[in-house]
Order: C-alpha cells, then sequence, then structure tokens
C-alpha cells in the first residue's frame, strides 16, 4: 500500500462502505467490523512516511498522526471494530442504520487524524450530526425525544466552536495548521473569549456537566453498539478537540485550569450521585461516563496549569480516556449480553466478564485505570500552587464513588430475565475489548511515554489503589443488605437531569409564545403588511399596473411583440458599429 | 465583427434564438422544442466554458455600439461577470432539463419554454452588462420576461402573486433608473470597470451617496432585501422550477449581482469606503440575513420556507460586498454561486416532493426519506449547505466571510453569522429529520424503484447533478477553478484596484 492510501485509507474506506450498503449480496454487513481495521494499521505501525499534500480538498487539507492521535485512534478502531461485529445484526434489519454507522465511523476516525482545523471541524461534524441516527435508530417518542436533545446540544455546541475556529483561525492570519492556530491563540489578545467557546463547544461532544444532559437521554436510547461506540470513543473527540486547539503546553491558563478542574470535579461527584438513583443499567453506564469523563476535563485543567504540568498532564488525561473507552466499551457490550439465554455458566462467564472492566474503572491494583490514576497524581503533584493536595484527595473519593456506581449496575442487573439469543459475533467482539482492556496496562506506557512510565510497583501504590475500592466495596455491601431488610428507596432523578429542568421550561416559555408572543409578533407583522400594501397602492394609483397586467397575461400578443422588439434591437446590435 | 467580440453576443443569442423558435412552435411539437431547448442550453454551457478559459487567459470580451447619443451598449466578459455567466448557463440548463419533466403534458408550454428561455437571455444580459444603461435595459427585459412565468398556473393566486411581483420589480426599476439618471447628470457616461467617478468625490460626495442610496435601493427590490422583500413569497405560487430559477439565477440573483457589479466595477472599492458607504449595507444585509430566518421558522409551507431562507442566504452575497476584506469578498462572491446551487437544489426537491406524493407543507414530510430516498438525499445535501455544515459549499461561505469579518474589523459579523446557522438549523434539520427518521405510513425500508417510478430522470436527474456540486465544491473548495478559487482571485484583483 502506498503511504498516501495508507494516510486516507482510515477515512475513505468507511465513506466508500457507505456507499456500498445498498449493494446486493450477503457480504456487505462485514463492513462494520472490517471498515475500522485501515485505521487500526495505521495507529499500530505509525506514520508511513509524511502526510500527503491534500491542497485541493477542503481549505488546503493537513493530516497528522503523533503520540496521542495514535493512542485515541488505536482504542477507537478497536472498539469500532468489536461493535461492529456486534452490530451486523442491526444492520441486516436496517441497511439505513449500516450507512449512518460507517459515516459516524469516518468521521470518528479522521477527526483523530486532522491536522487542520477545517479538516477537524468537517469531520466532527460528519460524526456529530451521522450519529444522531444512531440515536434515533428506535424511532420511539423517547428516542426521538433523546435525539432532538442530542442535536439541539449540539449543534450549540457547533455553534460555539464555530465562533471560536474563526476567532482563533483570524488570529493565525488564516492559517489552518493546527499547531499554529494554538500558537496564535496563546499569543491572541482575545484568548480568554477563544478559549471560552472552544472549551465549552468540546465539552459538549465530551459529556462535562453542566453540558452532559444528552448522555444519559442518549444511551439507553441507542442500540447497545451504538451506545459503546457513543460512550467508548465518541466522547473521546470533545478531548481531542481541547488538546489540539486550546494551547495548553504554548501558555499558562491558571483561570481555565481552575474552570477546568472544578467542572471536572463536580462532574467526577454529580454523575456518581446521578448515577447511583438510576434503575437502568444503559443509563447507570451513561453517569458513570459523565463522571469519568470529569476526571479527564479534570486532567485537561491540571495540564493548562503551567508549563511543568502539561506534558504529564496531557498524557494522563490521554491514558485515562483511552482506558475508560475500552472499559466503557466491554461494559455496554457486556450488559447487552446480561440477557442471553444459555444457561448458568454462560451468565457467569458473562458477569465475570463484566467485573473486569468495572472493576478496571474502579482502579483496582494492576488495571488500566490504576494506572491512569497513578498517572492522574503524578500530573498533580507536578503542577504548582497549594491545589493539587486536596484534588489528589477528592480523586481517591471519586474512585469510591465509581466503586459504589460499579454495585449499583450489579444491582439492577440481577435479575435481568434471559430473553434474547446468543450471537457468536456479540460474544467475539465482547472477548476482544475484555482483552484489550487488560492488555491496556501494558500497552499504554510504550505509546504515551517519555513524559509517563510504567511505575515501579510498591507497597504504598497498592494501598492508594486498595482503599477506594475496598470501601467502596464495604459501603456497596452494607447497603445491599439493609435494601433487603428496609423498604426505604432513593427517589430516582430522571435521567436528563438538567436537560428535563430546561425542558420544562421551554414548555412554559412555547406556551406564553403561543398565547402572548406570537400574536404580538403577528399583529406587528400584520402592520408591515398593511403599510406596505398601501404603499404599493399609491404606486399603482390609476390602474396603470392592472392594464399591463391583463395585457401580459394575453401572452401571445406579449411574446411576440416582446421578441420582435427584443430581436430588433439585438438586429442593431450585429450592424457594424460607428 | 472579431471572435473576442462575437462570444458575448453569442451567449445571449444560445437563449434569445431558442426563444424565438419556441415562440413560432405549435403547441404540440414537444419533440422539437425540447430539442432546441436543449441545444441551446447545452450551447449556453460550452460557451460560457470557452469564456472562463479565455477570461483567465487574461482575454477581455467586448462588444459595444452607441445606443443613444453619449450611452453605449456594451456587453462585456470581465472577472465578476464570469461567475454569474457560467452559474446562470449551468443552471439554466438543469432547470430546463426539470422543467421539460415537471411539465410533462401540461397546457401552454410553448409560451412557458420561450419565457422560459427570454428570463434567461435577459439574465445573461445583465450578466454581461459593461455599462449601467445596458444593465438597466436587461433589467427591466428580465421583469417582464419573468411574470409570464410567475403567474403560470392562470389561477387567482397567481395572478395576485404576478401582480404583486410587477409592482414590486417595475418601482425598483424606476427607483433604479431615477439613480441612474442622476450619475449620468452629474458624472456623464459611465462604464462599469472604467469610473472616473473618484473626481467627483471631492466636491459631490453627498450627491455621490444618494446615487448610490438609490441604485442600492431599486437593485435591493430584485435582491429581496428586508423591508423590499415581500414579493418573493407572494411569488411562491409559480411552478417549481419557475421557482427555482427565480431564487437561484434569475430574479434574487439580478439584484444581488447588480450591488456586486455597482460596489465594485462603478464605485470602486476604495470610493465606497471613503464614502462610508459599505458599512450600512452590511448592516442592512445582516438585519435581513436574522429577519428572513426568523420568518422562514414561522412556515409551514415548504417552499414559503425556502422563499424566506432566499431572503436570508441572498444577503450573504451583499453582506460579503459590505466588508471591505478580501476574505470577505471572496466569501460573498462564492456564494453567488453557492447559493444558487444550493437553493435550486431545493426547490427541484420541493417540486418532486408535491408532484410525487403530495406533501407540500413540512409538516407532512414525515417518512418522506423511504419514499422518495434520492430527492430526500439531495434534499439534505442542499439543506445541510444552507445551515453551512461542513463539508458542503456553504461552510466555505460562511467560513470566508466569518474571516474576512475579523479582517475587516467587524467582529459583529461573528454573531450574525452564528445566529443565522443557528436559525437555519432551526428550520431545516427538523425538515431533514423528519423525512428520515420519523415513523410514518411509508414503508420501512427506501423504495428506490417505487421513486423511479412516480418520478422521470428528467425530474431526479438535475437535483442529482446540483447536490453533487454542493458537495464537491466544498469538498474540493481548493481546486483550482472551483467558485472559491475563482473569487478569491476575483476579490484579489477587485479589492486591489
Amino acid at each position: 500500500m502506498t503511504p498516501t492510501l495508507a494516510w486516507l485509507a482510515p477515512v475513505l474506506v468507511p465513506l466508500v462502505g457507505a456507499l456500498l450498503v445498498r449493494l446486493p449480496g450477503r457480504a456487505w454487513p462485514w463492513l462494520l467490523p472490517l471498515a475500522p481495521l485501515p485505521a487500526g494499521a495505521l495507529a499500530l505501525a505509525g506514520a508511513p512516511g509524511p502526510p500527503p499534500e491534500l491542497g485541493w480538498v477542503l481549505l488546503d487539507a493537513r493530516l497528522l498522526l503523533d503520540p496521542v492521535g495514535r493512542a485515541l485512534l488505536a482504542m477507537t478502531a478497536l472498539l469500532w471494530a468489536a461493535a461492529g461485529l456486534a452490530a451486523q445484526a442491526r444492520a441486516v434489519e436496517r441497511r439505513g442504520f449500516a450507512v449512518l454507522w460507517l459515516l459516524t465511523l469516518a468521521g470518528n476516525v479522521g477527526l483523530l487524524l486532522a491536522g487542520d482545523v477545517a479538516t477537524f471541524y468537517t469531520l466532527f461534524a460528519l460524526m456529530t450530526f451521522a450519529a444522531y441516527g444512531l440515536v434515533v435508530d428506535d424511532r420511539s417518542a423517547e428516542a426521538l425525544r433523546a435525539g432532538r436533545v442530542y442535536v439541539v446540544l449540539a449543534v450549540l455546541g457547533e455553534s460555539a466552536l464555530l465562533a471560536g475556529f474563526l476567532l482563533a483561525v483570524g488570529e493565525a492570519g488564516g492559517a489552518l495548521d493546527l499547531t499554529v492556530v494554538r500558537g496564535a491563540v496563546a499569543d491572541s489578545a482575545q484568548r480568554d473569549l477563544v478559549i471560552g467557546l472552544l472549551l465549552a463547544g468540546f465539552a459538549v461532544k465530551a459529556g462535562v456537566v453542566p453540558l452532559h444532559g444528552w448522555l444519559p437521554l442518549a444511551h439507553p436510547a441507542a442500540p447497545v453498539p451504538a451506545s459503546a461506540v457513543l460512550s467508548g470513543a465518541m466522547l473521546k473527540a470533545g478531548l481531542l478537540g481541547w488538546l489540539r486547539l486550546v494551547p495548553l503546553e504554548e501558555a499558562t491558563l491558571p483561570g481555565w485550569s481552575a474552570t477546568l478542574v472544578t467542572v471536572g470535579l463536580l462532574s467526577a461527584f454529580a454523575g456518581v450521585a446521578i448515577g447511583l438513583t438510576q434503575r437502568e443499567a444503559k443509563v447507570v453506564l451513561a453517569y458513570s461516563s459523565v463522571s469519568q469523563m470529569g476526571f479527564v476535563a479534570l486532567l485537561v485543567g491540571v495540564a493548562a496549569s503551567g508549563p511543568e504540568a502539561s506534558a504529564a498532564g496531557v498524557a494522563a488525561a490521554v491514558a485515562y480516556a483511552v482506558h475508560h473507552g475500552l472499559a466503557k466499551g466491554a461494559l455496554f457490550l457486556g450488559v447487552g449480553m446480561v440477557g442471553d439465554r444459555g444457561g448458568r455458566w454462560r451468565r457467569r462467564l458473562v458477569v465475570a466478564g463484566l467485573a473486569l472492566p468495572a472493576l478496571a474503572l474502579a482502579g483496582l491494583p494492576l488495571s488500566s485505570g490504576a494506572l491512569a490514576k497513578v498517572w492522574a497524581k503524578d500530573a498533580l503533584a507536578l503542577a504548582p500552587g497549594g491545589w493539587p493536595e486536596p484534588v489528589t484527595t477528592a480523586l481517591s473519593l471519586a474512585a469510591v464513588g465509581t466503586t459504589l456506581l460499579m454495585a449499583r449496575l450489579a444491582w439492577v442487573l440481577r435479575g435481568t430475565p434471559a430473553k434474547s439469543e446468543p450471537s457468536a459475533g456479540r460474544d467475539v467482539a465482547w472477548a476482544v475489548v475484555l482483552a484489550a482492556v487488560a492488555g491496556a496496562t501494558w500497552a499504554l506506557p510504550s505509546v504515551l511515554g517519555p513524559a509517563v512510565a510504567l511505575p515501579a510497583p510498591s507497597l504504598d501504590l497498592l494501598v492508594d489503589a486498595l482503599w477506594p475500592v475496598a470501601l467502596g466495596a464495604a459501603i456497596a455491601g452494607l447497603a445491599w443488605r439493609l435494601a433487603g431488610r428496609t423498604a426505604t428507596t432513593v427517589p430516582e432523578v430522571p435521567a436528563g437531569d438538567v436537560v428535563v429542568a430546561a425542558e420544562s421550561a421551554l414548555r412554559r416559555l412555547t406556551a406564553w409564545w403561543r398565547g402572548r408572543g406570537a400574536p404580538a409578533l403577528g399583529r406587528l407583522v400584520a402592520l408591515a403588511d398593511r403599510s406596505r400594501r398601501r404603499a404599493a397602492g399609491l404606486l399603482a394609483a390609476g390602474g396603470a399596473v392592472e392594464r399591463v397586467d391583463l395585457r401580459l397575461t394575453r401572452w401571445r400578443t406579449a411574446g411576440a411583440l416582446f421578441g420582435l422588439v427584443t430581436a430588433a434591437l439585438l438586429a442593431t446590435l450585429l450592424l457594424p458599429a460607428g | 465583427m472579431t471572435a473576442t467580440a462575437a462570444l458575448p453576443l453569442a451567449l445571449l443569442l444560445t437563449s434569445l434564438v431558442p426563444a424565438l423558435v419556441i415562440f413560432a412552435l405549435p403547441e404540440e411539437r414537444e419533440g422539437t422544442r425540447t430539442t432546441v431547448n436543449m441545444v441551446g442550453a447545452i450551447a449556453k454551457v460550452v460557451l460560457s466554458g470557452m469564456l472562463v478559459v479565455g477570461v483567465l487567459e487574461g482575454q477581455v470580451y467586448e462588444w459595444r455600439m452607441p445606443l443613444l447619443p453619449g450611452a453605449d451598449l456594451i456587453l462585456r466578459v470581465d472577472s465578476i461577470p464570469l461567475l454569474f455567466v457560467s452559474l446562470s448557463a449551468v443552471l439554466w440548463l438543469t432547470t430546463t432539463v426539470y422543467a421539460i419533466g415537471y411539465l410533462e403534458g401540461d397546457a401552454h408550454r410553448s409560451r412557458f419554454f420561450g419565457f422560459f428561455s427570454l428570463c434567461v437571455t435577459a439574465t445573461i444580459g445583465i450578466a454581461l452588462a459593461g455599462n449601467l444603461l445596458t444593465f438597466l435595459l436587461f433589467y427591466e427585459l428580465l421583469t417582464v420576461a419573468t411574470y409570464p412565468l410567475v403567474v403560470h398556473r392562470g389561477d387567482a393566486a397567481a395572478i395576485a402573486g404576478g401582480r404583486s411581483y410587477l409592482l414590486y420589480a417595475v418601482t425598483g426599476g424606476a427607483v433604479l433608473l431615477a439613480g441612474i439618471v442622476w450619475l449620468h447628470a452629474l458624472a456623464g457616461p459611465v462604464a462599469f470597470l472604467e469610473p472616473g467617478l473618484d473626481d467627483l468625490a471631492l466636491g459631490q460626495g453627498p450627491a455621490l451617496t444618494a446615487i448610490f442610496a438609490l441604485l442600492i435601493a431599486g437593485l435591493a427590490v430584485k435582491a429581496a432585501v428586508v423591508p423590499l422583500h415581500g414579493w418573493l413569497p407572494q411569488a411562491m405560487v409559480a411552478p417549481a422550477p419557475v421557482s427555482a430559477l427565480l431564487h437561484a439565477v434569475a430574479v434574487v440573483k439580478a439584484g444581488a449581482y447588480g450591488i456586486v457589479r455597482i460596489t465594485y466595477d462603478l464605485y470602486g472599492q476604495a470610493l465606497a469606503t471613503s464614502l462610508g458607504l459599505l458599512t450600512p449595507l452590511a448592516v442592512l444585509a445582516a438585519i435581513t440575513i436574522v429577519y428572513g430566518s426568523l420568518r422562514a421558522l414561522a412556515e409551514d409551507d415548504l417552499k414559503k420556507r425556502l422563499a424566506f431562507s432566499t431572503v436570508s442566504q441572498l444577503s450573504y452575497i451583499i453582506l460579503g460586498v459590505g466588508l471591505a476584506s478580501v476574505t470577505g469578498a471572496t466569501g460573498g462572491l462564492a456564494h453567488l454561486v453557492h447559493q444558487g446551487i444550493q437553493k435550486v437544489t431545493l426547490f427541484y426537491c420541493a417540486g418532486n416532493f408535491a408532484k410525487a406524493i403530495g406533501v407540500k407543507r413540512v409538516s407532512e414530510m414525515d417518512g418522506v426519506g423511504r419514499r422518495l430516498p434520492v430527492t430526500t438525499a439531495t434534499f439534505t445535501v442542499a439543506a445541510l449547505g444552507m445551515i453551512g455544515i461542513p463539508p458542503t459549499a456553504g461552510f466555505v461561505t460562511k467560513w470566508h466571510l466569518g474571516l474576512g469579518s475579523l479582517d475587516a474589523g467587524q467582529g459583529w459579523v461573528l454573531a450574525v453569522l452564528v445566529a443565522s446557522s443557528l436559525l437555519n438549523a432551526a428550520y431545516f434539520l427538523p425538515a431533514i429529520a423528519r423525512a428520515w427518521f420519523a415513523p410514518g405510513e411509508a414503508p420501512r425500508q427506501p423504495e428506490l424503484g417505487a421513486e423511479r417510478r412516480a418520478l422521470s430522470w428528467w425530474l431526479l436527474a438535475p437535483p442529482v447533478a446540483t447536490a453533487a456540486s454542493v458537495l464537491v465544491f466544498g469538498l474540493l473548495a481548493g481546486m483550482p477553478l472551483s467558485p472559491l478559487s475563482l473569487a478569491a482571485l476575483i476579490a484579489e484583483e477587485v479589492l486591489a484596484r
């Protein structure tokens, strides 16, 4: 394969695949698991040479593959391939699902390779809008509502991004290259405005509080494999956006650092708190994602705190994202298999399989989660100021929360009736992701080094990682026992929390508009129309227009006359001038 | 007559001759009429292709003859007309194809296609006009040639819509005439590109400003700038191909093009800036952009929604002119083409929806995507273009307007662009979502076969071609000869003089 093709295949293969779904025959469903493979190959093999010159494409498109991109690309490709295998059955039922799946995939892997603002924005938008179709796949009222909330927040986010991109590129004198743009933003007089817009725009995608409202609605509505890639891979596009456009290494941003750390902590705890009240497994997982993406946002905040911590902060954020992507993907795929028929042993295997990513999220020693948390604490230790210490403690407390949330997941899953048919495709897909969850601990240091390395094993480390899990397990055990005896229930926070409040406010506003606002505007418009007509009437005094009108309706007269006049006019043109 | 003089004239004749032939043909000679139409349309595309190549090589095509004492009739192709001529030629071809399919079996087709060709003749004349007099001549011709098309259906609503159109257009023409006469009295004969108005600027600044206001006001009627846009939504009674032509190429575009011409080629960027004419223009465009979108949001009737969307989108072009920067002008000029291909696609689709399954309102669009998948796919691409989502052509426009506004130090425009995108999303995305995802009586899987039975290739090929160009012009915006590249070349040249 030529280098150019190796660079372009990750995007082109899914795009062409989307066109091939219409083909007759039975081979096309294999497009779903196979289309992410070129991306995976590129991530594993690394850049096959300098990126191709694509001057004609978009506004002089550029590609880029750095360690951050590689780590995320590998995780993304693996998750999409596995989820694609699990999604084949759905695709056969509705081919439109397969088309949108492949388009979303093209956007998701492509944005990880984008080297300039326009390319990034294009593929980001492709992913965002194609994924709408995955969210509403069910076509039920809940799914359509989830889709509405998703798309409204997405469009608001994209608007903030558009403004942010334009301001950033404007500062760079029209240059689109991501490195150049980042540098220009760092030196810009409007730095805070630009960074604010970019942070907020990408935060919608990352699912960080208070812009997370679409997540708990979209996840239960979407089919299981779609939720897996949505939570596992697509949320990370928000992180990459931050890393690509916010000058974390080029500038010291104490204000934004504090904001991100605060928002991150808020997400981490709010996600746990609201998630614990949920009664549906996929909603619990969605809130867990809100909580985990809070960790990621916090680490980006650490990276923004100053040059000492930026490299370590970025590496830790990416490691956390990769770890969470794999673990959450495995959890979603596994939750879809709990209800499979197949006897006691199969169910035990599924439960054991679910325990691996759940414990990894909680940060059990030797898991990818433990590694990510060690790196997070290392990065925090490098950050200037007095705040990192309490934040480190808070991180451990949040890990207790994560353990509790995973226990809650087990609670809501217990007694799930066995009614779905097991499928070999799903089993293989899940096994692949589980293997990746287990292997991530050893793969991450080699990709993200040298800013981070595998820590030497020590007792301190073990205790550090173990106590939040143990404490969480103890509390969960206690609650489990109590739940059998008392009748007290925690009231469920409606999924989507802030969105639900916003929806009701919007309903009230709409009612007001229908009752008062619209009629008032209608009167105004009618007044304007009347005065316009009156003015027109004055001009038409004498009915001259009507007469012209009438004559022109007799088209043959008009047409002939008209043609003659024009022809005569043009005949004079043909005469020699002078 | 030399070749450089013959080409502009030939461009005009490729639609005038078909018009005359068609008027002479009896109604039932359908095959001949179609042939004449197609030959004319294809010839025009070929000729305009030759022009593009020629002009880029530095050739100037000009034909002039004395008409009134001291006022020549001039047809000339230089940089700015190039965009408009090629747009008109190509979209006339696709719209002719569409109209042949759309009106199959209708009455009065001779009349229709005759005036249709005349309408394009007038548009080409406007595009090639080398001075204000020539411009005015064809501008009025356009008004008259379009009227029978608007009232084609002949019912009360059509007559009322036509009357309103005529009233607005004739008044606009009169105001334009007043401006031209005043300028003539003040400066003598002035042609585009050889202005000589700069000398007057010292003593006659206020007069020049007033003339500019008159000229722009006259043109703004056709360009449907708020508050002079009232005729456009009413003209929606016209058949779909006419609306397509009206909204993409002929009438509204003629107004916007006139504003571009007068600002750049008559007054010149420098003079217009020093007289302080550009910022008011940009503000006017901004108001129109937001107001048009707000009204579109409230319309359920698909064609009316599209009409208000035109009001809004057309002012992107004027906004580009109002931004005194190369990037902004690039965006505005490129939108001359981009708006055309996007809007023409949307009207083809509106026509197909109505013709094949009787859907005329957005609220009736549930499940349309499964019944007419090809049409709905093209609708989706064009609508995403209107919102400005990459990689469509509309995104390229918005991007350059945004950067241009920053270059010009007019950061407030960014807010207008974002608001407009949001509003466009608010009135296009629900339609798209309904069409593809709403559960309805429609079949579960898309039915390509059913669509092919309901709509002929004449009706499907044009939207597919124009929607493809929406994607290509966005995806390959950096390609030589793309609207963006041409617009960038032109803007560079125009703002340097």
